[in-house]
C-alpha cells in the first residue's frame, strides 16, 4: 500500500508543476499544457483518496475529470487555431483588448 | 387632517408640469408656456396656504398631512407647514416664476429638458421645506440637486462640467455624512424605544449620550455646512455660480442656499440642542470669519458673478451667526435675512444676466458707464445693491439690525465685529457699482438696448418685494413668531 | 400737528418719488415745479409747526415698522424746540438752494436724477431731525450718507468724481459702526431705541457705560461731520455740483453728527471723560482745518475746510455743554457758509469751470453782485464783530474758557487761535479771487450768468447778516434762542460767566477778527504767486492725513483682498479640496495596475486569491 501522505506530495507537485507552467508560459498551447497538468494532478489526488478508503467514487470522479479535461482542451485548441489564423500570434501577452 | 392634499399638490405640480412638456420638445414656445403657467399655478397655490395659514391660530404647525410609505421600515410620507415653511414655499414659487421668465430668451437649445429640470429643483426644493420625516427630507434633499447638476452642466458657461461635477460631489459628500446620521438616529431610537420610526415628532425624544449626540450633530452640520455655505466648505459656490445660467444662479442663490439654513432650523437644532449649544461658539466665530473673509475677498474679482457669489457667503454668515446666538430676536432676524438674501441676491444675479445677454462677458473690464447707455437698469443695480449693502428702508437692513442687536445682549463683542464687517461689505458693493454704471464705456461705442416689458417685470416685483420688506416686514416676522418660540421652547 | 408734521416730512419724499419714476417723461419745467414746490410746502410746514408748538415738545407715531421679541421699532417723531429749529433751517435753505439749482444746472441734461436725489436728501435729513427712535435716526442717517453719495459722484462719467463719492460713502459708514454699536448697547441697557424714553433714564447709566455711549455716538458723529480722524472725504466732496456741497456739506448732513450729539444731551453729560474728549476732537479739528485753508488753490476747497472747521466749534459747544451756543453757531453757519458756496458757485460757472484763486482776479469789477453777497458771507465767517458769526463763535470759546481744567484751556486757546486764522484764509482767498489784478479775468472772459443766480441769494445774505438777533446777549430780544431752546434736556440758557470776563473775552475776538483781516489785507492785497514749497505743501495736504490713509488702510486692504482669494481662498482650500478630489483619481489609477488585460495576471490573482481562502479555510478549522 502505498501511503496516502506520498500520492498527495506526488498530487501537490505536479499541480504547482503545471500550476507553474501555466503562469509562467507564455505561448497559448503551453498554457492549456499547465492547465492539463493541473487537472492530471487532481486526480491523482482522487485515485490515492479512492485507494486510501476503499471507495470507488474516487476512480470514477477521475473518470470524468478526464471527460471534462477533453472537452475543455478540445474548446480551448479551437480558439487558439481560431485566433492563430486572425492576428498569427501565439503569445498570450498580445491579446490585450480587456486592458482597463 | 388629512384634507385636500394642498401641500402635496404644492410639491408635484411642477414635476408634473415639467413632465408634460418633456413630451413636445420640438415645440420651446409650447414649453415656455407650460413653465409659466406651472409656476404661476404654484404660486397660486402657495398664496392660498399662505392665507389660511394667517387665519390659523392653534400652535406652530397649521397644515399636516400624514400617509404611511413604507411601515415596514418605519418610514412615512409626512408633510407639515408651519411660518416658516411657509414663507420658504413663498420664496420659491415666487422665484420659480421668476427663473422661468429670465430664461425666456436666454436658453435656445433643448429648450423642454431645460425647463423639465428648472421644474424637478423646484419640486425638490418645495419638498425639502415641507417634509418633516427624516428620510422623506433626505429623498428630496438629494433631489434637489440632481437636477441643478444637469442645468449647470448642460447650459452653463465654460467650465461648466467641470464645475457641475465638483457641485455635485461637494454636496453629495456631505449628504452622505447626513444620511448615516440619519440612520443612526433611527437604531438608536428604535432600540431606545422599540419603534423604529423617522418621523421627527418621535425622534425628538429620543435620549443621545452627549458624545454620541455630537457625532450625529458634527454629521448633519457637515451637510448642513457644505449648503449654506459655511466657511471653509464653500469654495463650490464662487465656481458654480460663475458657470450656472441665470435661472440657475437664481435658484441657487435664492433657494438652495436656505435650504441649509432651513435644515438647521427644523432638524440640526430640535434634534441636538446640548451639543448645539456646546459648539455654538465655533459657529459664531465661523459666521464672523465668513463675514469678514468673502466680503474682503468680494472686493478682488474680476468676474462680477464670482464678486456677487462670495457676496452670498458674506451675507450667508451672518445669518449663521444670527442662528448661533440662539435668542428670539437673533432667529427671527436670521430667518427674514435668509429671505431678504433670496430676494436681493437672485435680484442682482438676474441683473447680471441681463447684462450677459447684451455684453458677452462677465468681467468688470467690458463694464463701465453703463448709466448712459441703460438708465433704468441702472437704476434698478442701483436699487438693488444698496439694498445688498444693507440701506435702511430696504429689505436687508431689518435682518442685519435684528441679529446684531440681538448679539449684543449676549456676546457684545460679537456684534461689534459684526457692525465692523458689514464695512467691508460697502466697500464691494461701491466698487461693483463704479465699475458697472459709473465711469466710462471701455472699448467702440455700441448701443445696447434698455430693458424690455418683460424684464422690467421681473425686476419692478422684485423691488417691490425688498421695500416691503424693509418697511412694512411685521406679516413676516408675525408668521415667525410661533415656530422660533416653540424652538426656543422645545430645546430649554 | 399730526397731519403738519407729518406732510412736512412726505413732501420732499413724495416730490422725490414723483420725480424717480415719472420725471423722464415729464417737461423738464414739471420736474424743476414738483422739487421746489415739495421744499415749499415742507417749509410752510415748519413754519406751521413752530408758530403751533412755540418751543413745547410733540410726540407721535407715524407707523410700527418691525418687532421681533421683546425688540420693537417703530418709525416716530419726537417734536421739541431743538427739532423745530433744525426743521425750519433745513428746509429753509434747502429751498433756496433748490430755487438755485434750477438755474444752475440749467444746462445739464440729467436733471431729473439730480432733483430725485436732491428732494431724497432733504426727507432724509429731516428724519434724522425728527426722528425719536433711534432705528428711525438710522434711516435718516444712512439715506444721507447714500444721496450725498449720489450727488458727489453725480458726474459720474469722471472716474475721479465717482471715486470722491464712493470715498465719502465708506468713511462716513465707517462712522456708522459706532452708531450701530451705541444703538445697541442703548437697547442692551434700557430696552428701548426711543430717544424721549432714554434721556430721563439718563442719569441711571454708570460713567463707564456713558463714556461708551459717547465715544460711540462721537465716533458716528465725527464720521458724518468730518472731524479729525474722518476728514479727509470733504474736501474731495467737493467734486459734487456746487449747490450739492452748499447744501449737503455746509448746512445739513455735517451738521447731523453734532445735532446728534445734542438730540441725546443728558446722555452724553453723564460722561465727563466723554465730554472732555468731544471738546478736543473739536477744538483740535477746527484748529487743524483752519491751517489746513490756509494753503489751498481751490476755493471750493477752501470753504470745504472751513466748513471742517467751524462743525469743529460747533462739536467743541456740545464738549462743554453748551447746546444753545452749539445751536446758534449751527445755524450762523448754515447761512453764512451756503451763501459763500453759491456765490463760489456763480464764479465758478462765470469763469467757465474755474476754481483756482489764483487765476481769477478783477471780479469785483465784473461781478459786482457777487462780490457783494461773497463780502457778506465773509465778513460772518471771520465772526466780524455785530455779524451773527461773531456772537455765537464768541459765546462758544466763552463757554470754553470758563470750564475747569487745564485741558479746557488749551481748548480755547486752539479755539482761539482758530478764529485768528479763520479771518486770515478767508479773506485770504476773497482778496485773491476778486481784488484787482493786473493778470485777473477780463471782460472777455466772462461767461454770462443768469441774474437769477445772484438774485436768489439776498434774502440769504439778509439772514445771515441778521442772525446775531437770535441770540443776542443784551438788548431786546436778549437770548430769545436760549428761551426757545429751554425746553430741550440739557439746554443752558445763560453763560455763567462775569460781566468782566464776557466783555473782555467780546473783545479779544473782535480783535482777533479784524487783526486777522487787516494781516490778510496786508500780504494779500497784492497780486501774487502761488508757491508750493515747505510748509505750505504741508498744509495744502491736509498734513498728508489723505496720503496717510491710502498708503495704510486703502492699498493693504486691495491687497490684502487680492491676496486672501489667490494665495488663501484658490491655492490652499480650493486646492485642498481638489487635491482630495484628484487623490482619489490617483487611488483609481493605482488600482489600474491589475487590470493588465494579460491573461497571466488573472491567472495569478486567480490562484492567489484561491491559496488565500484555503489557507483561511485550513486555519479557521484547525486554530481557531
Amino acid at each position: 500500500m502505498v501511503p496516502y501522505g506520498h500520492v498527495l506530495i506526488l498530487s501537490t507537485i505536479l499541480f504547482f508543476m503545471g500550476a507553474g507552467c501555466a503562469l509562467a508560459r507564455r505561448n497559448l498551447i503551453m498554457i492549456l499544457v499547465g492547465v492539463e497538468i493541473m487537472l492530471n494532478a487532481a486526480g491523482i489526488g482522487f485515485v490515492g483518496a479512492s485507494l486510501r478508503w476503499g471507495e470507488l467514487a474516487g476512480q470514477g470522479f477521475v473518470l470524468f475529470i478526464m471527460a471534462v479535461a477533453a472537452s475543455e482542451v478540445a474548446v480551448g485548441l479551437a480558439l487558439i487555431i481560431f485566433v492563430r489564423r486572425h492576428t498569427g500570434s501565439m503569445n498570450a501577452d498580445k491579446y490585450r483588448l480587456l486592458k482597463g | 387632517m388629512n384634507g385636500f392634499p394642498l401641500l402635496t399638490a404644492i410639491i408635484f405640480l411642477p414635476l408634473l408640469g415639467g413632465l408634460v412638456l418633456l413630451a413636445r420638445p420640438d415645440r420651446p414656445g409650447f414649453c415656455r408656456m407650460v413653465s409659466l403657467g406651472v409656476t404661476l399655478g404654484d404660486l397660486a397655490l402657495v398664496v392660498l396656504l399662505v392665507f389660511l395659514g394667517m387665519e390659523n391660530a392653534a400652535g406652530q404647525w397649521f397644515r399636516m398631512e400624514d400617509y404611511a410609505w413604507i411601515p415596514s421600515v418605519g418610514i412615512r410620507y409626512t408633510l407639515a407647514a408651519d411660518g416658516v415653511s411657509l414663507m420658504l414655499l413663498l420664496l420659491t414659487a415666487f422665484l420659480g416664476v421668476l427663473s422661468v421668465l429670465v430664461s425666456w430668451k436666454q436658453i435656445r437649445e433643448k429648450v423642454s429638458s431645460y425647463y423639465f429640470f428648472l421644474l424637478f429643483t423646484l419640486t425638490g426644493i418645495l419638498g425639502v421645506f415641507l417634509a418633516t420625516d427624516l428620510f422623506l427630507f433626505y429623498f428630496f434633499w438629494e433631489i434637489q440637486i440632481i437636477p441643478m447638476f444637469f442645468l449647470v452642466g448642460i447650459w452653463g458657461h465654460e467650465q461648466r462640467s467641470r464645475t457641475a461635477m465638483k457641485f455635485i460631489l461637494f454636496t453629495m459628500t456631505g449628504s452622505l455624512f447626513m444620511l448615516i446620521a440619519i440612520i443612526g438616529l433611527y437604531v438608536i431610537h428604535g432600540r431606545q424605544t422599540g419603534i423604529y420610526t423617522f418621523a421627527l415628532p418621535h425622534l425628538l425624544e429620543t435620549s443621545l449620550s452627549i458624545g454620541t449626540e455630537g457625532w450625529l450633530y458634527a454629521a448633519f452640520m457637515l451637510s448642513f455646512g457644505v449648503k449654506i455655505p459655511m466657511v471653509p466648505l464653500h469654495t463650490w459656490l464662487p465656481d458654480t455660480h460663475t458657470q450656472a445660467p441665470t435661472a440657475g444662479s437664481v435658484i441657487l442663490a435664492g433657494l438652495l442656499l436656505k435650504t441649509g439654513v432651513y435644515g438647521i432650523f427644523r432638524f440640526a437644532l430640535p434634534l441636538f440642542p446640548l451639543a448645539f449649544r456646546a459648539f455654538a461658539p465655533v459657529l459664531m466665530v465661523l459666521g464672523l470669519i465668513a463675514l469678514f473673509y468673502a466680503s474682503w475677498i468680494a472686493l478682488s474679482q474680476v468676474d462680477i458673478k464670482r464678486l456677487i457669489a462670495y457676496s452670498s457667503i458674506g451675507h450667508m454668515g451672518l445669518v449663521v451667526l444670527g442662528l448661533a446666538v440662539l435668542n428670539s430676536i437673533t432667529l427671527s432676524g436670521s430667518l427674514l435675512q435668509m429671505i431678504n438674501h433670496g430676494v436681493s441676491t437672485s435680484a442682482l444675479f438676474i441683473l447680471v444676466g441681463m447684462l450677459n445677454e447684451r455684453i458677452d462677458s462677465r468681467q468688470f473690464r467690458d463694464f463701465g458707464g453703463l448709466w448712459k447707455k441703460m438708465p433704468v437698469f441702472s437704476a434698478f443695480f442701483l436699487f438693488f445693491s444698496m439694498a445688498a449693502l444693507g440701506l435702511p428702508g430696504l429689505n436687508n437692513f431689518v435682518g442685519e439690525i435684528l441679529i446684531l442687536i440681538g448679539t449684543y445682549r449676549v456676546h457684545p463683542v460679537a456684534a461689534v465685529f459684526g457692525f465692523a464687517g458689514l464695512l467691508f461689505g460697502v466697500v464691494y458693493v461701491l466698487r461693483m457699482i463704479q465699475d458697472t454704471i459709473f465711469g466710462e464705456f471701455p472699448g467702440e461705442e455700441t448701443t445696447l438696448r434698455d430693458l424690455e416689458a418683460r424684464e422690467i417685470i421681473i425686476l419692478g416685483t422684485l423691488a417691490l418685494s425688498v421695500l416691503f420688506l424693509g418697511l412694512w416686514p411685521e406679516p413676516v416676522l408675525n408668521l415667525f413668531q410661533e415656530p422660533v418660540n416653540a424652538l426656543i421652547s422645545g430645546i430649554s | 400737528m399730526k397731519a403738519i408734521l407729518f406732510l412736512l416730512i412726505i413732501f420732499p419724499l413724495a416730490g422725490a418719488t414723483l420725480n424717480g419714476l415719472f420725471g423722464r417723461r415729464l417737461p423738464r419745467k414739471i420736474v424743476e415745479i414738483i422739487a421746489c414746490a415739495a421744499l415749499l410746502c415742507s417749509l410752510l410746514m415748519a413754519t406751521a409747526a413752530i408758530i403751533n408748538m412755540g418751543g413745547g415738545t410733540f410726540n407721535f407715531v407715524l407707523f410700527q415698522w418691525f418687532q421681533a421679541g421683546d425688540l420693537s421699532v417703530a418709525m416716530d417723531i419726537h417734536y421739541d424746540a431743538l427739532a423745530a429749529i433744525m426743521a425750519l433751517m433745513v428746509t429753509f435753505v434747502a429751498s433756496i438752494i433748490h430755487f438755485y439749482s434750477v438755474s444752475f444746472m440749467r444746462n445739464d441734461t440729467d436733471y431729473v436724477r439730480y432733483f430725485c436725489y436732491l428732494n431724497l436728501f432733504v426727507f432724509s435729513m429731516l428724519v434724522i431731525a425728527l426722528a425719536d427712535s433711534l432705528v428711525f435716526v438710522y434711516l435718516g442717517w444712512e439715506g444721507v450718507g447714500f444721496c450725498s453719495y449720489a450727488l458727489i459722484g453725480f458726474w459720474y462719467g469722471d472716474p475721479v468724481k465717482a471715486t470722491a463719492g464712493k470715498k465719502a460713502f465708506i468713511m462716513t459708514r465707517m462712522g456708522d459702526i459706532g452708531f450701530g454699536v451705541a444703538v445697541a448697547v442703548l437697547f442692551a441697557h434700557f430696552g428701548t431705541f426711543s430717544i424721549t424714553h432714554i434721556n430721563p433714564l439718563a442719569a441711571t447709566l454708570s460713567t463707564g457705560s456713558a463714556t461708551l455711549l459717547t465715544l460711540l455716538f462721537l465716533f458716528a458723529a465725527v464720521g458724518k461731520s468730518a472731524q479729525l480722524p474722518l476728514t479727509t472725504w470733504l474736501p474731495d466732496a467737493m467734486a459734487g455740483p456746487t449747490p450739492v456741497s452748499a447744501l449737503i456739506h455746509a448746512a445739513t448732513m455735517v451738521t447731523a453728527g453734532v445735532y446728534l450729539l445734542m438730540r441725546l444731551f443728558p446722555v452724553v453729560q453723564q460722561s465727563p471723560q466723554g465730554m472732555l474728549v468731544i471738546a478736543g476732537v473739536g477744538a483740535v479739528t477746527a484748529f487743524y482745518a483752519s491751517l489746513s485753508a490756509l494753503a489751498q488753490r481751490d476755493i471750493k476747497r477752501v470753504l470745504a475746510y472751513s466748513t471742517i472747521s467751524q462743525v469743529g466749534y460747533m462739536i467743541l459747544a456740545v464738549g462743554v455743554g453748551d447746546m444753545v451756543g452749539g445751536m446758534f453757531h449751527l445755524l450762523s453757519h448754515a447761512f453764512f457758509k451756503a451763501l459763500l458756496f453759491l456765490c463760489a458757485g456763480c464764479v465758478i460757472q462765470a469763469l467757465a469751470d474755474e476754481h483756482d484763486i489764483f487765476k481769477m482776479g478783477n471780479l469785483d469789477r465784473h461781478l459786482p453782485g457777487v462780490f457783494w453777497l461773497m463780502l457778506v458771507g465773509a465778513l460772518c465767517l471771520s465772526a466780524f464783530p455785530t455779524l451773527g458769526g461773531y456772537f455765537s463763535k464768541d459765546r462758544i470759546l466763552l463757554s470754553t474758557f470758563i470750564q475747569p481744567g487745564i485741558a479746557y484751556k488749551v481748548c480755547w486757546a486752539l479755539g482761539m487761535s482758530a478764529a485768528f486764522l479763520t479771518a486770515l484764509y478767508t479773506f485770504r482767498m476773497f482778496f485773491i479771487a476778486f481784488l484787482k489784478r493786473p493778470d485777473g479775468k477780463k471782460a472777455s472772459e466772462m461767461h454770462q450768468i443768469p441774474r437769477f443766480l445772484v438774485i436768489i441769494l439776498i434774502p440769504l445774505a439778509i439772514v445771515a447778516l441778521c442772525d446775531g438777533l437770535l441770540n443776542l446777549p443784551f438788548g431786546v430780544g436778549k437770548r430769545w434762542l436760549g428761551h426757545f431752546l429751554f425746553s430741550v434736556p440739557g439746554a443752558v440758557v445763560d453763560v455763567r460767566a462775569s460781566t468782566d470776563l464776557f466783555l473782555g473775552m467780546g473783545i479779544l475776538s473782535a480783535s482777533l477778527s479784524l487783526s486777522g483781516i487787516a494781516l490778510a489785507w496786508f500780504l494779500y492785497r497784492r497780486p501774487q504767486e502761488a508757491r508750493e514749497k515747505g510748509w505750505r505743501a504741508v498744509l495744502f495736504s491736509a498734513f498728508y492725513l489723505d496720503t496717510a490713509y491710502r498708503y495704510w488702510i486703502v492699498q493693504p486692504y486691495r491687497w490684502a483682498a487680492t491676496l486672501l482669494w489667490r494665495q488663501i481662498d484658490e491655492k490652499h482650500l480650493d486646492a485642498n479640496i481638489e487635491g482630495f478630489g484628484i487623490s482619489f483619481n490617483a487611488a483609481s489609477l493605482m488600482m489600474r495596475v491589475w487590470s493588465t488585460g494579460r491573461l497571466s495576471t488573472y491567472l495569478k490573482a486567480f490562484l492567489v486569491g484561491l491559496a488565500g481562502l484555503l489557507c483561511l479555510l485550513v486555519g479557521r478549522v484547525t486554530l481557531w
